[in-house]
């Protein structure tokens, strides 16, 4: 692929990029979010068209209008997100883009031998052709899809962050099986997150930032340091802003005792006091969702106590939770689905959840609102060049900011976060670092989930570890550090060494 | 300035397709007879366009939701024969006085029912709705098959339909002209149209702000009921009795008129002025049709169709044809 450059709107995606993959060897790309990878997947499997840019194959210049072309080329392409139907079998599953025929029908007993032996391919014998693909665990439908891309026998493989839901055994069952088909001679593109997944097994390794590439250079030849740096473009400790440090002698603006919601959530207690920021930490699914959820009153049948500075309250349904007398907010993880009107105007979105309290009589003060929303997109520095525009257009930082703004219209004193600042840029998130230090700073209750350890140790005062619905261990201060945070994600004592921490993980994850 | 830029955002390009559609058959009827373009003519028609126009602004409601209700036609027969009715079941001196409002409270319980079903038992407005057409239906015949019921209209729901409290415009039409005015406010003014559009664009995130979702969807239903329900209330005084099928030539065109003015379908989007114009064109439609009749053209040629069933498939196939001219949604990619 030479010069290929894209645009989304206004928005760079790709700027005169340059890739090369060759047969044989396993080509890992990294990058942040937003940084083109996942664009530049698109653009060679047929999902989007380059703005400008060539593509060839084999030294055949080729084009594909779209991704069933690409497919018939000879690339297969693996993504994250599964493409998988949930009510066909296996089989059905594997065959569906090229199903084997017979006098016009679907030969069932060719397509099941053609899932069997794509499936031992993968090394998942142990999956029935036959079963539905609903009954089947998230990491043997990633396998499935690993299968289904391999039957259409393609000569390039591409894996988008395709073992992001796989446990350790199925990684390495994968990796040995991308193994073999380097040794065949397929050229394999591998996008991960995970560096030491791409330090096992990358051959050559190419760095992305904003759109442009920024090196190539074969595995193993720099630290992993180094390969963060260029990810991001400066050093990484700088992105933190230095935590202010304070007396924390406040009654608790938020107390919560014996929280507990089904199996998922057992017996939580927390205090938040005005000015702290409370980390949530721990395994990704651990009940750190539900807890949030919870507190913002949307659990049916959540029991324990909460008390808002000092006076018990009920947090029945979002709504209550808003109320003036509790005043919190939940910035939702999804914000898609969750927490925007994609199509309605930046405007709109903005002042969604603090519209009551511009508005008399149910009829909205429309200068109130514009004031109010002016000074909110100053404050997030949202890009001010589309806000009567539908926020879907917007990047995902700024849609981020506007979620983040919409609850801060409200002036909440208890802010929840859900991994804020899941798949936006790093600016974008310094951004949000610096904007959580301030609430704090005046004196707004702050408990903030994340997937991503640094972040946990960069912002928060305190972290609450959660396993299994519970809290397993407070981390505060000097041991505040990764370590600590990894194994007491595992639920293992204090001071585990790093082979005890590698054996757990694996345990855990099987 | 202000003002103009206001009133230009109610016009979006469906609007102004409808308004252009409008013009267009009026052209055509003219063509082949002057007086459709009389004043006298028009204001009839817009006389006879109101009792849509109220029926559809309570489905619009729905429909920007992202529901549907198909309970119109027989909540349509329900506010009619209440009205009538009301003598009969409040007594001969309550039921005159109270026969309008009876009639549009019995509409009104039908859309509470179906807001209870969409919003707190979550059931799917298509067919919950449409069983609750089935119900009222059952429920009318069972209200004329028992006893011989009172169906004249009452001397004030006669003065409603044909008299004039302005003069030169029809009642219907004034109340039209509130009902939508108000409905104008509600939707860009107020926190309930805010949340009725947010809700058709994205229920969860509308939900995660801290909204009561089903109290909004409970009101549009009610609010969707009590319009039927007035506009079989109308249709009774113009007719001056009430009779069981009078809702049923009512379900396609108030559907057709709101998707003609621009309303998406699957909800969130859509302006009353949309409504408003596709109102007047199928009204106008409607009217041309029966009075050109077309079919005497092609008897002409040899091929006799009743003018009934011509009506019927013309006006089936013109609302299809403009609906893939414009309505249809923009190819997402």
């Amino acid at each position: 692929m030479s010069g290929i450059t894209k645009h989304y709107g206004g928005v760079r995606a790709l700027e005169n990029v340059h890739f090369e993959a060759n047969r044989g060897t396993i080509h890992a790309l990294l990058g942040e979010n937003g940084a083109g990878k996942s664009t530049l997947i698109k653009v060679l499997s047929g999902v989007v068209q380059p703005d400008s840019g060539t593509i060839e194959l084999d030294g055949q210049a080729v084009e594909f209008a779209n991704p069933t072309e690409a497919n018939d080329a000879g690339i297969a392409c693996i993504f994250q997100e599964l493409s998988l139907l949930p009510d066909l079998t296996v089989a059905d599953n594997i065959g569906i883009t090229r199903p084997p025929k017979r006098f016009g029908l679907i030969d069932y007993r060719a397509q099941r031998r053609l899932a069997e032996e794509a499936l031992a391919r993968v090394g998942g014998e142990g999956i029935h052709p036959s079963t539905t693909v609903r009954e089947l665990s998230l990491s043997r439908r990633q396998m499935v899809e690993i299968a289904k891309a391999l039957a259409r026998n393609p000569k390039i493989l591409i894996l988008d962050e395709a073992t992001s839901a796989l446990t350790a055994a199925d990684v390495e069952k994968v990796f040995v099986m991308l193994h073999k088909l380097r040794e065949e001679g397929m050229a394999i593109i591998y996008i991960s997150h995970r560096m030491h997944e791409i330090a096992e097994l990358a051959d050559v390794c190419t760095v992305y930032r904003n759109g442009q590439k920024v090196e190539t250079f074969k595995a193993g030849t720099k630290s992993d340091n180094a390969i963060v740096e260029m990810m991001i473009g400066r050093e990484y400790e700088s992105v933190f802003p230095p935590k202010t440090d304070k007396k924390l002698e406040a009654a608790p603006a938020l107390k919560v005792r014996g929280f507990s919601w089904q199996n998922e959530l057992d017996g939580i207690d927390l205090d938040i006091r005005p000015g702290e920021i409370v980390g949530l930490g721990g395994l990704d699914g651990q009940g750190q969702r539900q807890l949030l959820l919870g507190l913002f009153g949307t659990l049916i049948g959540a029991t324990g106590s909460v008390e808002i500075d000092g006076k018990p309250v009920k947090l029945s349904s979002p709504k209550r939770a808003k109320s003036d007398e509790i005043g919190m907010a939940l910035i939702p993880e999804d914000r898609k689905n969750e927490g925007l009107m994609l199509p309605m105007t930046v405007r709109e979105n903005l002042s969604f959840a603090s519209i009551e309290q511009i508005s008399r009589a149910g009829v909205v003060n429309l200068k109130a609102e514009e004031a109010a929303i002016d000074e909110m997109i100053d404050l997030l520095k949202i890009r001010s060049d589309g806000i009567d525009g539908p926020v879907g257009a917007l990047s995902g930082g700024n849609q981020q900011k506007v979620v983040i703004g919409k609850w801060l219209m409200t002036r909440p004193r208890i802010i929840l976060l859900n991994d804020p600042t899941r798949g936006i840029d790093v600016g974008t998130k310094q951004e949000i670092y610096q904007l959580l230090q301030r609430l704090a700073s005046e004196g707004a209750a702050i408990l903030f989930y994340s997937t991503d350890y640094d972040e946990l140790i960069g912002c928060c005062d305190r972290v609450l570890v959660m396993y299994g619905g519970t809290i397993v261990r407070t981390l505060a201060g000097d041991q505040l550090t990764e370590t600590n945070l990894v194994s007491a994600a595992l639920n293992l004592p204090a001071g585990t060494d790093e082979t005890a921490l590698a054996a757990r993980a694996r345990e855990v994850a099987t | 300035m202000v003002v103009l830029r206001v009133i230009f955002r109610q016009f979006d390009r469906a609007t102004l397709i409808a308004f252009a559609c409008i013009v267009v058959i009026l052209l055509i009827g003219a063509l082949a007879e002057p007086a459709f373009l009389s004043s006298d003519y028009l204001l009839q028609q817009l006389h006879v366009a109101a009792f849509l126009g109220v029926s559809a602004t309570g489905v619009m409601l729905v429909i920007l939701l992202g529901h549907i209700d198909l309970s119109i036609p027989w909540t349509i027969a329900v506010g009619g024969m209440m009205a009538t009715g009301a003598a009969g079941i409040l007594g001969p001196e309550l039921g005159v006085v109270l026969a309008i409002p009876f009639g549009i409270l019995c509409g009104a319980a039908i859309g509470a029912i179906n807001g209870l079903g969409v919003a707190y038992l979550r059931a799917p407005a298509m067919i919950f709705t449409l069983g609750m057409n089935a119900v009222a239906q059952g429920l009318m015949v069972y209200h004329t098959g028992g006893f011989a019921p009172q169906d004249r209209a009452t001397p004030f729901m006669r003065e409603l339909t044909v008299g004039h409290l302005v003069p030169g415009l029809p009642n219907p039409l004034l109340i039209w002209i509130v009902l939508g005015g108000a409905t104008m406010f509600m939707l860009n003014r107020t926190t309930l149209g805010r949340q009725i559009y947010a809700i058709g664009n994205q229920e969860r995130a509308v939900f995660l702000s801290g909204v009561d979702t089903r109290r909004v969807i409970m009101i549009c239903f009610v609010i969707s009921g009590a319009c039927a329900a007035a506009t079989g209330v109308l249709l009774a005084g113009w007719a001056n009795r009430s009779y069981q099928a009078m809702g049923d030539p009512y379900l396609l065109p108030t559907i057709a008129a709101i998707i003609l003015g621009g309303t998406n379908v699957l909800g969130g989007r859509g302006k009353y002025t949309g409504t408003v114009a596709g109102v007047i064109l199928i009204t106008i439609l409607q009217s041309m049709l029966s009075v050109v009749q077309p079919q005497r053209y092609f008897a002409q040629l040899g091929l006799d169709i009743p003018a009934d069933t011509f009506r019927q498939v013309v006006f089936g196939l013109v609302i299809v044809a403009m609906l893939l001219l414009y309505g249809r949604q923009k190819a997402l990619r």
